[in-house]
Order: C-alpha cells, then structure tokens, then sequence
C-alpha cells in the first residue's frame, strides 16, 4: 500500500511508500482527515518514498496548514528522500510542505 | 514497415486511433480551403500531424511517422508564418493523407502502399517549404516535440503562468512532466501558488489546486514554450509573455490568516491584487487566456462517458434480446392461458423489463448521421475541382439519428446522388453567372424525422432535370410508349430505371447509368421510398424515405387460413370490412368502395393459393404502395404487433414478397409481407395474364406498366378487373 496510517497509544505516522501519486490521492486525503482528527500530532514518514505528485504534495501542505490552525504540528518522521525534496523545489515549492520537527 | 501477420492489439488500437485522427486532418484541411487564414485550424492540423507521428513511432511504424514529419514540419512552418496555406498545400496536404491512410491499410493487413507516390509527395512539400534533404535520422519520437531552437542563440525571458483548470489531472495530464519540459528549453524559475489550495475536508483529492508563476531564459522560440502545454491549453490557463525585467522577488512566506493571502509576483505581472483564501475556488489569475488552438488533441469522444464497441457484439446482443422478446411474448401467453395469478404477474414483470430492453438495445445502436454526411466534404471539394466547377456543400440535421444498418448502406446512393447532382446538375460557373446565378453552386444535405421514417434529401441548385430530355431518353430505351402520357412525377422516376442515362457523354464521373440504379435498389433495399422533384433552372431535390431501423417493423398480424401474416403498419392506411354484399355489389371485379374512391384488392387467400372459403366477413388491408392504394383481403386482423425481423434465411432470399418472419407468442411463425412487392407482382401478371409466385426471369424483360412512384387507381382498378375476367380461378405455380 502506498499510504498508511500507524495510529496507537503514542504514534500517529502516515507512511508514503514508493510512488504516490493520483491513484491513491483519495486514500491520503482520507488517512491524512483521520490523522489530524486523530487529537495527537501527525507525522509523515517519507523515508520509502520514491516518488510524489502534485495531489500529494498539495494534500500534505493542506494537512500542514490545518494541522498548524488548530495548534499542532505535522512534521516530518525521519528524513525526506532527496528525490522527493527535489521533486518539491522543482515543483516551485521553497520547502517541503511537512516541516522538521523543531523538538 | 513489415508486419506479422497477426497485428498485436495495441498496434490495432493505434490504426483505429490513427484513422480516426486523419478524418480530423481531412476535416480541417477541407475547412482551411475556404479559410486559409484561420490559425485554428492551423493548429488543428498541425496537431493532428503531430499526434500521429509521435504515435506512430511509439508503436513502431518509424516509415508513417518519418513520412508525416515532413508534412508537420510544413504546418509549422505555416504557424509560424512562413508559408502561406494555398490550393497546393492542401491539396498536397490531402494528398499526403490519403497515404497516410494507404500506409495505415497496408500494416492492417491490405494491399501494399506505392512508395513512389510518397517520394512524389515528399518531394513537393520540400519545394513547397523549401528545405533541404531531412536527415535520416529524422524519425526520433518525442525528443522531436518542441521545433529546434533560433539559431540566433539570444536568449529572452518569458513570463509564464500556468494555472491548471478542474480536469487537468483527470486527462491523464502530469503537471510536474510539464515544469519538467519547460526546464529542458533553459533556465527556469518557479514559483508554486498554492493560493487555491481549499481545507483539506474541502479538497478533491484528484484536482489541481496548484498554479504557478515562472521565468523562462531560453533562446527558444515561443512555439516551443506553448508546444509543452500544446495538449493541455483547453484544459488550463496559460500565458506566455515575455518579461521585460527578469528578476523575481523573493517569495513572501504564505500566511494561512483566514481573510487575507498574499503573493509577490516577478514585478511585470499584471497585479493581482489581495486573495481572500475563503472565497476564491480558481486563482485570480488575469483572465486573459492564452490563445489556444481550439479543440482537444485527443478529438476522440470523452472517453470517460463512451466505449468502443466491435459491431458483430452489439449485433450479437440485439439478437438476443429480440430472442428474449419473443420467448417473453410466449411466456406471457401461456401465462394468460394458464390464469395464474402468480405467473402471470411475474410474465407482466419481464413484459415490463423486456420493452426497456428492447427499447435500449434499438437506442444503442442509432447513431448520428453526421459522420457519413461530413464524408462527402472531401468528394465535393475533390469532384469540384476535377470538374472545374465551384460547389459548396451545407449540411443540415446532422444529429439526425438511424439505426447503424440503414446508416451503412447510406453511402453509396448518397455518393451516386451527389456525383449525379455535381456532374448533370450543377452547371460549370460561367453558365451560372450568365443564367444570373451566383457562380458557386450548393449542394444541401439534409436529414429529419418524420413519422416513423427519416427523411433524407439530397438538393442542389443546378440547372433541374431536363423532362423533355428525359422522355425522350426513355423512349429511345424503350422504357415507355412514344405516346404514353406521363406527369412530371413519372418521368422523374424514369431516371431511376437501370441502364437509363441522359448523358451524352460518358464522362469518368458518371453517365453510365448506374448510378441511379444503385441508388433505387439500395433504398428498395432499405424499404425506403426515392422522391424527385425538380424545377428547370432552379435545381433538383432527392428524397429518401427510409425506415428507422431496419431489425423491428411495425406491423398488423393478420390470419388467412392457418397461416399468419404481418402487414407493415407504415403502409397500411386503413383497415375496412369486407361483407358479402359488397362483393355482390362489386360485380364480379375485385374492387370496394371506399368513401367514393374504388380500391383493387388481392385476395391473399386466392393468391397463396389456400383452399377458397367463402367467409362471411373478411378484412381488407388498405395500404399505401408505389402503385397505388391496394386492398389485401384476409380473414381477420388480429391487432398490433412491434417485431424484430428475421430474415428467412438464404434458401429464401429470392423470394421477394416476403421481406423477413417472425416468431409469434405461440411459437408459430408470420410471414412479413411487403405490401409493395405483392401489389407489383400481381400486376406483373395480371399484364401477362399468368400467374406465379417466386422469380421471373422473363418478365423483367417487359415494360413495366407504370413507372414508380405514381397513384393511378382508375387505370389499375381496370386492369384488375380485366385479370378477373380473364383469369377466374388460375392456379399458382
């Protein structure tokens, strides 16, 4: 599966594997709503991650701006793939859209 | 471009594909004859060009897509403005497709193309464009899509915006490929938008809500630039300007504040102004839209919402759901029979079920008659110019509707029309202007619904027919008497018989007299109707009336004896009594009266030769046949009965008074009679004074007694009457 959700007690981690992209846009949306509903702070592991459309990268960034209305972060859960971060410059995005966790 | 014979399913959906592209091609070209200076339709067919040759070479055709290089390289040429379109062009450019399409046969299989007319062709269009031998190794694919770069090697600044509309992902499109093209032509910043990016519970997931701001250093040309989003300008808005500064503002970081975002652009934007995040759904990007070429690449219908289907499944289909409607029609009668509640309920049910079924399955296969009316642009436009004469054709009703069947067998009566109408009718243009005509003649298509049938016409405003000519001719052939008196109508009719011909010359185009021959026998085919009217001087209109479908009739099943028979309800006029009285009051001669008018019958019983009953009431069809009104006498009218036809099969496919059968609720089965053919038959004999059924070969060889289309009951009524006295009671063979 390209996108999962890891929810328990402690952790709440969307994991991007491999490409993702419009084919399971509608499932990222759904996990990231659940994500952020979820009451703890969202992570994103893009660690096997290969690949990112726009539908991805916009989604992330909204999850991102609602994460942060609401007082929490969304960040990042391990590093971004350089792929995926020059997949993100080269899309005119000045940063990765889940930032680092400042903690 | 040798191929197995077996082609591999994705070379044949390329040649489906690529057909389909050239009709577009030839659409376009025909269209930029009378408009050359239309940069649309430039672009249309450039981007036909383009789409096959890239496909072409994917799907390894490398000699096609080398071939239609050249061609697209003349287009580019003609967008950029250093050609001009002219009659060489396109008629080299109609040329070249017509290879193309010679190409395509050959790799499904058909007869090889002839190399030397492609040499031939290649060879014109380098004069034309004047550039030298291509290279071999021109045929590379995609790397190909965007024309080289000025050879200058200055390099400018663009100003590109590109805003993704709603569906732009949904055609399959990558916006990032795109950037990613545009990187390749120079030096490129970017900047996302994501000003319309909505709440994430608002978003759709499979819609771009991403814009983006650029500035593009290349020494490109700018058809390079708009060729990367040459797939997707409808489904975007872009622009494409050159900036007159090239820095570009650092961004400002994107505050998520609910009321207010904003954005500093490379400072020759035109100024966008505050967004409010909440209320816009597009960015306010300047709604000056890039100039765009007008319709989809992909003029293919939307795939999302049709299905190509192979003709023999849908024709499978519709015969099992005609099957299905005859075994529900039993299944309701045993149902009655039986009076059970229960089945019967359920029977009504499928009744139900089956008429949808029905009614869908005809749908399916009606299709517009567009297709085979925009055909003929090209024979016109091809027939005008060999004939040196200017026709215009218009056509009207397109949407016009008929079942696949009748649309296949359209073609050719509707190219012998035209051909007859450019070659006869039409006069060259010096003879218009001096009959104070314009000197462009038109030719005018049109289709329409009336009734049960669609109404086809083929009107031109040429010179008409010549009666007197035609008379003339007819009597020369031996067709009529030299002093038969016919009304207009008749002698019209007369250009429909074989080997009839006005023409002193037999010219390459037409004159041999076939032409309208084809055309009778398919509308008889058809079970259609050919009128013809005509004014000398002003012009002449075909007619066809021609059934819906071929595959249900309409009809009144009937009983004579034990046999069951379908009249066809489009002819049938009325339905009257015939009682013993006015077979008395007849006198002997198989006639009735009918409000004041005398109607002939044919008593079907005497004719299928049945044991003779004298009933005390019988019914009398009257139908309205090419003859003439007629009577049929059978023994009961049994009602309504919507069918599918079933042809009788080969064994039976001469016989000709009977046009198909079927399969009655019972389980027996009813024989459609063509009410038409009966009628001529009889009369056939009557003027021999034999009688049989099946095939004369020998009587085809008399005159006919009267030309088609034509009502006469007085003298037809006589030559009945001459029949019953002459013939009572001759036995059929």
């Amino acid at each position: 599966m390209a996108v999962t959700l890891d929810q328990s007690e402690a952790r709440c981690v969307i994991r991007l594997d491999g490409e993702v992209n419009i084919a399971s846009a509608a499932e990222l949306k759904e996990l990231l709503l659940q994500a952020l509903a979820s009451g703890r702070e969202p992570r994103a592991d893009l660690e096997g991650a290969t690949e990112l459309d726009v539908t991805a990268l916009q989604l992330l960034w909204a999850a991102e701006r609602e994460a942060r209305g609401s007082g929490r972060g969304f960040t990042l859960a391990g590093r971004v793939p350089e792929e995926i971060a020059a997949t993100a410059r080269d899309a005119g995005l000045e940063k990765f859209p889940v930032g680092v966790d400042a903690k | 471009m040798s191929e197995e014979p077996t082609i591999d399913k994705f070379k044949q959906t390329f040649l489906e594909e690529a057909r389909e592209i050239l009709v577009e091609l030839e659409s376009a070209l025909l269209a930029l004859n009378d408009n050359r200076g239309d940069n649309e339709l430039v672009g249309r067919a450039f981007r036909a060009l383009h789409t096959i040759k890239g496909s072409g070479a994917m799907f390894g055709f490398d000699e096609l897509a080398a071939f239609t290089h050249n061609l697209e390289n003349a287009f580019d040429e003609v967008r950029n403005g250093r050609l001009h379109v002219t009659s060489e062009l396109i008629n080299l450019s109609l040329a070249a497709l017509d290879q193309i399409k010679a190409m395509l046969d050959e790799a499904a299989g058909g007869g090889e193309a002839d190399r030397t007319v492609s040499a031939e062709i290649l060879v014109k269009v380098r004069q034309l464009t004047g550039k030298p031998e291509p290279r071999p190794a021109e045929a590379a694919p995609s790397p190909e899509l965007a024309p080289a770069a000025d050879a200058k090697g200055a390099t400018r600044d663009w100003q590109i915006r590109f805003s993704p509309g709603a569906d732009l992902l949904r055609t399959g499109t990558n916006p990032l490929l795109l950037l990613r093209e545009l990187k390749q032509l120079g030096s490129l910043q970017i900047e996302a938008s994501m000003a319309a990016v909505p709440p994430i519970p608002e978003l759709d997931p499979e819609r771009c809500y991403i814009s983006w701001d650029m500035v593009l250093t290349t020494s490109a040309a700018r058809e390079a630039i708009s060729d990367v989003f040459i797939f997707v300008a409808d489904s975007c808005e872009l622009t494409i300007e050159p900036a007159i500064e090239s820095t570009i503002e650092p961004k400002i970081e994107l505050t998520t504040e609910p009321a207010i975002e904003m954005r500093i652009k490379p400072t020759i934007a035109p100024v966008s102004g505050p967004v409010s995040s909440a209320a816009v759904a597009e960015p306010q990007a300047p709604k000056a839209k890039y100039p765009s070429y007008g319709r989809r690449a992909s003029d293919t219908p939307d795939n999302a919402s049709s299905i190509r289907v192979p003709a023999a499944k849908l024709d499978q289909f519709v015969n099992l759901v005609g099957e299905l409607v005859t075994v529900q029609a039993r299944l309701f009668e045993i149902a009655t029979r039986r009076e059970d509640p229960e089945v019967g309920a359920v029977s009504e049910e499928i009744d139900r079920l089956t008429s949808a079924l029905r009614e869908s399955s005809i749908s399916i296969r009606m299709l517009p008659i567009r297709a085979t009316f925009e055909r003929f642009r090209r024979l016109v436009h091809d027939l005008a110019r060999d004939l040196h004469k200017e026709v215009e054709l218009t056509i009207e009703g397109a949407d016009t509707e008929l079942d696949k069947s009748v649309i296949d067998q359209l073609n050719d009566p509707l190219m012998h029309l035209i051909r007859n109408s450019m070659d006869h009718g039409i006069e060259p243009p010096e003879r218009r202007l001096a009959a104070a005509k314009r000197p462009s003649a038109t030719i005018h298509l049109s289709a329409r619904h009336s009734g049960a049938s669609v109404l086809i016409s083929v009107a031109d405003d040429g010179g008409g027919i010549n009666a007197a000519a035609v008379r003339e001719r007819a009597i020369e052939k031996g067709l009529v008497a030299s002093d038969a008196q016919l009304t207009e109508a008749e002698i019209f009719a007369l250009i429909l018989a074989p080997g009839f011909s006005t023409a002193r010359q037999v010219t390459d185009v037409s004159g041999r007299g076939v032409g309208m021959d084809v055309v009778r026998r398919s509308v008889e085919t058809l079970r259609g109707r050919i009128d013809i009217a005509s004014k000398p001087g002003t012009g002449t209109t075909v007619t066809l009336r021609l059934p819906l479908t071929l595959a249900i009739i309409d009809g009144l099943l009937v009983r004579v004896g034990h046999a069951y028979f379908v009249l066809p309800l489009a002819t049938t006029l009325e339905c009257i009594e015939l009682t013993r009285q006015d077979i008395e009051q007849a006198n002997g001669k198989h006639v009735a009266n009918v409000r004041g008018e005398i109607i002939p019958y044919i008593r079907l019983r005497e004719y299928f030769n049945m044991p003779i009953e004298q009933l005390e009431r019988e019914q009398i069809m009257v139908a309205e046949t090419e003859d003439g009104r007629y009577g049929f006498v059978v023994d009961q009218v049994l009602g309504d009965h919507q069918t599918v036809i079933k042809n009788l099969g080969r064994f039976y496919r001469h016989v000709e008074l009977v046009s198909g059968a079927t399969i009655l609720g019972n389980g027996t089965v009813a024989l459609i009679l063509d009410p038409h053919r009966l009628v001529r038959d009889a009369l056939r004999t009557i003027s021999l004074g034999t009688r049989s059924l099946g095939k004369h070969a020998d009587v085809r060889a008399a005159p006919r007694p009267r030309a088609q289309g034509v009502a006469a009951p007085s003298v037809a009524a006589e030559k009945v009457a001459a029949q019953n006295a002459a013939t009572q009671g001759v036995a059929c063979s």
